[in-house]
């Protein structure tokens, strides 16, 4: 057997639902004086599986508690089976399980559970996005007047933006603090989560709508700073600037923001 | 009979349960082995560690995914990401694993064998030629744990060994704990496996802990390095004389102090191999 064919027929018994390889496979194969070829398969066949279910309950472990150990070990097992995994990295391994379960569970099941795989994917995205260079409130201060009212910015790179219709984030720290779990509740207005990185450690934050639409303004739509002034002032009449200055300096403070150079 | 690379000493292989006590207290490791995947990232808390304590200490990149023996073309993308962070960190060497762990359509995230044979040795020779082509330095390999070989063979593994180390100018990183758990499984004796190996051709040794299941054993990485193994390092220090050393946890992680006072026996016990090796001589 040449050895492209050998390693695909390894590559199928490891892929296989059953640790048994077929006999043509088995049959080039040689076992030990107590380690026949049948169990040494057997250990590669788990070993290929259970390292990737691993992975999965660590980026998933929010999910993980909310499923328990069974219900999990079956979504994950027919994750790695519907997507085998396509980076040298395991660290991407995940990257589709919230789509899966969309495509994989009924609606009513699977959509507060992919939320809050997505919740838990863009924790393992803030972790290690590049940093870029967040501005800071000594930028703000060092910013000359005239600069201030065509300020624009973009999100930093760590900046996840998920958007929520159940109690995804509860359930979230209640899993972290393994607490009891009230999951699945839909919010009565949906929400977006932030979640990003400020120097090595990973934050979130929910934002109230208002708040949402304003930062969308500016890091999406492309708003400068008069404009969200200007925005404001629907809503906020003359405390529109104050208002805006406000959050801008949250997002700073956080250190969300990256300047947009025209 | 001496190696003629030089030796770092004592290291310990750098994982993240343990960044913070080696910032704090700076322990007397001589050198910390990485897993290079962990670092191909663009920002984050794992790269914050890896330049701090590169400012301190020597490193060694040691990767998982090479897939040196794969059905499929060498990953360019990954290379280059190796060498960007080589530049960075400037490591000792730069060393994967003798193995396959690519299939021809999927990531196996496995170090699986090869079959020991002429094909095989071509295949992997001109593979490790191209590497070596991209990362400008010899390519370090270290030989693999196994549960089933190939009736195929025609090489022993120390003998596929040797000649690739002839054909390509590739080093080795010699696992002992793998040699034994390899010579467990497949019933081989380890000592022969050691002694075949061109000493010039070493540069560095693995330490680790196993699973023993008593009519097999699995390289679990979750335990402290058993009774044999140590016997086994005792004997191969003494043919090869100093060679870096290296000691793996990847599960299981104990308190650092525990993990130092490991490697503290494996300097006590490297140092008196090597005594009897000078009076010997």
């Amino acid at each position: 057997m040449r050895l492209t064919d050998w390693q695909r027929a390894f590559e199928e018994h490891l892929l296989a639902e059953t640790p048994v390889a077929g006999t043509g496979f088995a049959a080039t194969l040689l076992g030990g004086p107590t380690l026949d070829v049948e169990t040494g398969l057997a250990i590669y066949h788990n070993a290929y599986l259970s390292r990737l279910q691993d992975v999965l309950r660590q980026d998933f472990g929010a999910l993980w508690y909310w499923l328990g150990d069974d219900e999990f070990a079956s979504l994950t097992e027919a994750y790695v089976r519907r997507y085998p995994s396509a980076h040298y990295s395991l660290r991407w391994l995940g990257e589709r399980f919230a789509g899966f379960i969309q495509e994989h569970l009924v609606a009513e099941q699977s959509a507060p559970l992919a939320e809050l795989a997505r919740l838990e994917w863009a924790f393992t995205l803030a972790f290690d996005a590049p940093p870029g260079t967040p501005l800071t409130l000594d930028d703000m201060a060092r910013l000359p007047p005239p600069d201030w009212p065509g300020l624009q910015v973009n999100l930093a790179p760590t900046v996840q933006q998920i958007f929520c219709r159940f109690n995804t984030v509860e359930t979230w720290r209640a899993a972290k603090a393994k607490s009891a779990l009230h999951a699945g509740q839909p919010l009565d207005a949906p929400q977006v989560c932030l979640v990003w990185r400020d120097q090595q450690i990973c934050r979130y934050r929910s934002l109230e709508p208002a708040q949402t639409c304003a930062l969308a303004g500016m890091v999406s739509t492309g708003w400068c700073f008069s404009e969200l002034c200007e925005r404001l002032a629907v809503s906020h009449g003359e405390g529109a600037p104050l208002q805006a200055v406000s959050w801008l300096k949250q997002w700073v403070q956080d250190g969300l923001l990256e300047r947009r150079i025209p | 009979m001496s190696t003629s690379l030089p030796s770092l000493g004592y290291g310990l292989g750098l994982r993240s349960e343990y960044y913070q006590q080696i910032l704090e207290q700076s322990p007397a490791v001589d050198w910390f082995e990485v897993i290079s995947e962990n670092y191909l990232v663009q920002g984050g808390k794992a790269l914050y560690y890896l330049d701090a304590i590169a400012e301190r200490y020597p490193l060694v990149m040691h990767g998982v995914s090479l897939s040196i023996g794969g059905p499929h073309p060498l990953d360019t993308d990954y290379l280059k990401q190796l060498q960007q962070l080589a530049a960075r960190i400037q490591p000792a060497w730069i060393s994967d694993h003798l193995c396959w762990s690519r299939g021809s359509a999927h990531q196996l995230h496995d170090l699986l064998p090869l079959p020991y044979t002429e094909e095989s040795l071509y295949h992997v020779a001109s593979r490790v030629l191209q590497v070596q082509d991209v990362l400008q330095r010899p390519l370090v390999l270290e030989n693999v744990s196994s549960y089933v070989r190939a009736k195929a063979d025609e090489f022993t593994e120390w003998e596929f060994l040797n000649a690739l180390t002839h054909l390509t100018g590739c080093q080795l990183l010699l696992d002992v704990n793998n040699v034994y758990v390899s010579s467990r499984n497949h019933g081989f004796d380890a000592w022969t496996f050691i002694h075949n190996l061109p000493p010039q051709s070493i540069r560095q040794l693995h330490l680790a802990g196993h699973m023993d299941y008593g009519d097999y054993v699995v390289d679990t990485h979750d335990h402290p390095v058993c009774d044999p193994v140590w016997a086994l390092y005792q004997q191969t220090l003494e043919h090869l004389g100093p060679v870096s050393t290296l000691l793996e946890r990847d599960d299981h992680f104990p308190p650092f102090e525990d993990l130092l006072s490991e490697l503290d026996k494996a300097r006590s016990l490297g140092a008196s191999a090597l005594l009897r090796r000078t009076l010997c001589a």
